[in-house]
């Protein structure tokens, strides 16, 4: 039974109307769906049924949610994060990303659960939930403006430093298909285009300002287990290595075990991967840290290039996705360039890994000849020239020239030039991540079945494989996909980051304890992992209702054919066959069917 | 308690920690210590708390005698205040904090001396220091980075080291 740790309230806001509601969230709402991206889903699946299914992710009909979780903001370790759901402009399917910094902490403190935004507004506006109130105010002024430089005027024109702030780029405006939404300057939920959904709806930037306690059954006890957890992360052997470089760190475990991608996948090597690694960044680079609400790890590096060509530039950031993406992916090896890049990005308010994956498609398509020098608006572009890069980045936001095709994504790409379809590595629409896979059926698999499309985020299997499950059976491969696949998603329910767990081991056995202090509510991390797991049936039969099956479970045309050139992995490929034998079973495990539908009576239960 | 900006990471734990020392709730906003940011020009955190000034301003301009100072401790008499808020006005780092749930001002007591905030930063930007050794970090950095060392290379147990010194000058002699 919930005791606590919910405000039981859902606003509700119109954009063609301008009405603005904060309705009554049920008990059985919040035990069923405890918060995040299920209730994302719960909700989007609501609204595709109320539209019959015909829902364009850039029409006024599409739902964007916007949720935290019970313990979003509670007195435990990285508890900062909020996720956002709608139906995709990337895949057409459903789609989230979540986003970490203060917002969904800001947004809770003013005493609801979850928002959810329909519509479009007459004009280009900022949605203000300031404690109890909720305006929807015309900022014509904005258009245009990167999201630092919004965050920046909104912040002066409210006269308050003291609101969070999500807010879209130019990219966002200009509905490109992987625009992001930026937080607190320089977080970003990245993934699947909400930054576009926003855009379509006329709403440059969510603004929050609450003051309200956060509701916690138990704080002492709450407290209690969070110093054992903090005590635990402490000690922990990377502990201060993971606060130095964050997720820096990985650069170089990637090279090591062969997972990097470079020049767009054609290898998981990187020679020069010294000179964009975290030692590179604490020596020349990094001026600050940066941390999420209640994060004792602090996984965000603030950087400035201090001397030469890109002098002056200075982000938070790169995280291994956005180096590895914009830098070997890329063919560049000068830190200071993907600095650039980075910022970029961020203040385009694009996505770092489907920018970097695309760019990379373009210079290898324009390489083996696909594209001709008058597609790419007679620039020349080749691997690791940086100046040509940062103008294709730029041109994607402003959709000027090959920038226009771009925005659309792999999907526009593949359509103007279907030999793409061999050169970009991408899921239903979706770029892959910067892992790559060829050397990891689990990995492989994970990307095939995520309900976002290629991103690690709903699993990331590859280190455990290769670290240890070479000579796993594919069952195994598949339990353990099919567990990371219910607790990762877990954690985006409860609002909180995975990071404690998948980087320093803590065990997930907290989060029960945390579930259970925070709402009185008292189930078991198995009991848990069950309702998480029906949010992984619920995302499937979003998706199968808009037409995916099991022929969209797919790989990527390099994973199965082309090898890499050199390193660990060098010459391995996914065996396709292989591959469909763990898909069936995937789908047996899980009781969907052979085409990968989940069962009338799951699907049935989705329904009040 | 000494506060250093370049080693925060904008966490936000202390907040946490000290509302629910002194309120009992999970609630950031009920803290008498927030982390301030300005990005990106220029780039700083900075938790923001009371100094315990010897000659503290918020306790001068209190009109009732509510603030006073006791074992280096700038007070606030609950049973005094008439929640005016002038003291919040008053204190030139804005290190005073007010809450509409909150009759009081909100105020870093120390924690009676041994700050909940201070043991829980993760990267130890908040430190009690005796006054005495307050600078004693730039006086070691200045010392350490004195430009007229000389070095010279030797190995130890096969491990190269360096070692620094000064030379007294010939002609100084």
């Amino acid at each position: 039974m919930i005791k606590s740790g919910y405000f039981k309230k859902h606003l509700t806001v119109d954009l063609t109307t301008g009405k603005a509601e904060r309705v009554e969230i049920s008990d059985s709402f919040l035990e069923r769906y405890i918060g995040g991206r299920g209730f994302g889903a719960k909700l989007v699946w609501d609204n595709l049924r109320k539209n019959d299914f015909r829902v364009k992710p850039l029409g006024p009909e599409n739902l964007l949610v916007v949720a935290p979780g019970p313990l979003t903001g509670a007195y435990l370790p990285s508890s900062g994060k909020n996720s956002f759901i709608t139906i995709s402009p990337a895949t057409g399917l459903y789609g989230d990303s979540s986003i970490g910094g203060s917002f969904g902490v800001e947004l809770r403190q003013t005493g609801i659960d979850l928002l959810s935004i329909s519509g479009r507004g007459p004009e280009l506006s900022i949605l203000f939930i300031d404690n109890g109130e909720t305006a929807i105010i015309p900022s014509p002024e904005l258009r245009g403006k990167s999201c630092l430089e919004a965050e920046g005027l909104i912040k002066s024109r409210l006269g308050s430093h003291g609101v969070s702030i999500a807010v879209i780029g130019v990219a966002g405006e200009n509905l490109v298909n992987f625009a992001c939404v930026n937080t607190d300057w320089s977080r970003n939920a990245g993934r699947t285009g909400i930054g576009a959904v926003m855009g379509s709806k006329n709403l440059k930037a969510i603004v929050v300002r609450g003051d309200q306690d956060l509701p916690v059954d138990n704080l002492k006890e709450l407290m209690a287990e969070n110093d054992r957890a903090v005590t635990y992360l402490r000690q922990h052997p990377y502990f201060k290595l993971w606060q130095r470089e964050g997720l820096m760190t990985v650069v170089d475990y990637a090279n090591s075990i062969g997972i990097l991608p470079s020049y767009n996948f054609k290898d998981s090597v990187f020679a020069r991967h010294e000179q964009i690694n975290g030692q590179i960044m604490l020596d020349h680079y990094k001026i600050g840290d940066s941390a999420c609400f209640g994060c004792p790890m602090c996984c965000g590096n603030i950087c400035l290039v201090k001397d030469g060509k890109y002098s002056g530039v200075v982000t938070e950031g790169p995280e291994y996705e956005s180096c590895a993406m914009l830098g070997p992916n890329l063919g560049v090896d000068n830190f200071a360039a993907i600095l650039s890049a980075n910022q970029l990005c961020d203040e385009l308010g694009i996505d770092t890994i489907s920018t970097g994956n695309l760019v990379g498609a373009i210079i290898e398509g324009y390489e083996k000849g696909i594209i001709n020098l008058s597609d790419l608006d007679h620039r020349e572009i080749t691997w690791g020239e940086e100046d040509a890069i940062l103008e294709m980045i730029r041109k994607i936001a402003y959709r000027e020239g090959i920038g226009d095709l771009l925005a659309g994504g792999s999907k526009a790409i593949i359509e103007r030039w279907p030999a793409m379809d061999e050169i970009i590595l991408q899921v239903k629409g979706l770029e892959q991540s910067a892992y790559d896979s060829r050397a990891a059926l689990s990995m492989a698999l994970a990307y095939a079945t995520s309900d976002i499309g290629a991103h690690h985020t709903r699993a990331w299997t590859l280190a455990r494989e290769l670290e240890e499950g070479k000579d796993w059976s594919i069952e195994e491969k598949v339990d353990l996909l099919i567990y990371h696949q219910t607790l990762r998603p877990l954690f985006d329910m409860l609002g909180v980051c995975r990071l404690p767990w998948i980087e320093l081991g803590l065990n997930e056995r907290h989060y029960e304890n945390f579930y259970r202090y925070v709402t009185g509510n008292d189930l078991s991390l198995e009991e848990l992992l069950k309702l998480s797991n029906d949010i992984y049936d619920l995302t499937r039969l979003i998706n199968s209702r808009l037409g995916v099956s099991r022929e969209d479970d797919s790989l990527p045309y390099k994973v199965r054919e082309c090898p890499s050139m050199t390193g660990p992995n060098a010459g391995r490929v996914i065996d396709p066959e292989e591959f469909q034998e763990a898909l069936s079973l995937y789908y047996k495990k899980r009781g969907w069917d052979e085409e990968g539908h989940v069962s009338a009576k799951s699907a049935k239960s989705f329904n009040d | 308690m000494t506060v250093i900006p370049e080693l925060c990471s904008g966490c936000r734990i202390c907040e946490l920690v000290c509302a629910a020392k002194h309120f009992g709730v999970n609630n950031p906003k009920k803290s008498a210590i927030r982390v301030m940011v300005a990005y990106p020009h220029p780039v700083i955190r900075m938790p923001i708390v009371c100094s315990q000034c010897k000659e503290p301003p918020c306790a001068e301009v209190c009109p009732v005698g509510a603030l006073y100072r006791i074992n280096d401790i700038v007070k606030l008499d609950p049973d005094l205040c008439i929640s005016c808020y002038k003291c919040v006005e008053a204190c030139p780092f804005g290190a005073i904090y007010a809450h509409q749930d909150c009759k009081e001002p909100i105020k870093c007591d120390l924690c009676g001396g041994d700050p909940e905030c201070v043991k829980n930063c993760p990267k130890g930007a908040l430190r009690m220091i005796p006054e005495q050794a307050l600078g004693e970090i730039r006086r070691i950095g200045n010392l350490l980075s004195y430009t007229h060392m000389k070095e010279i290379e030797f190995y130890e147990k096969g491990e190269k080291k360096v070692i620094h010194y000064t030379e007294v000058g010939k002609e100084e002699l």
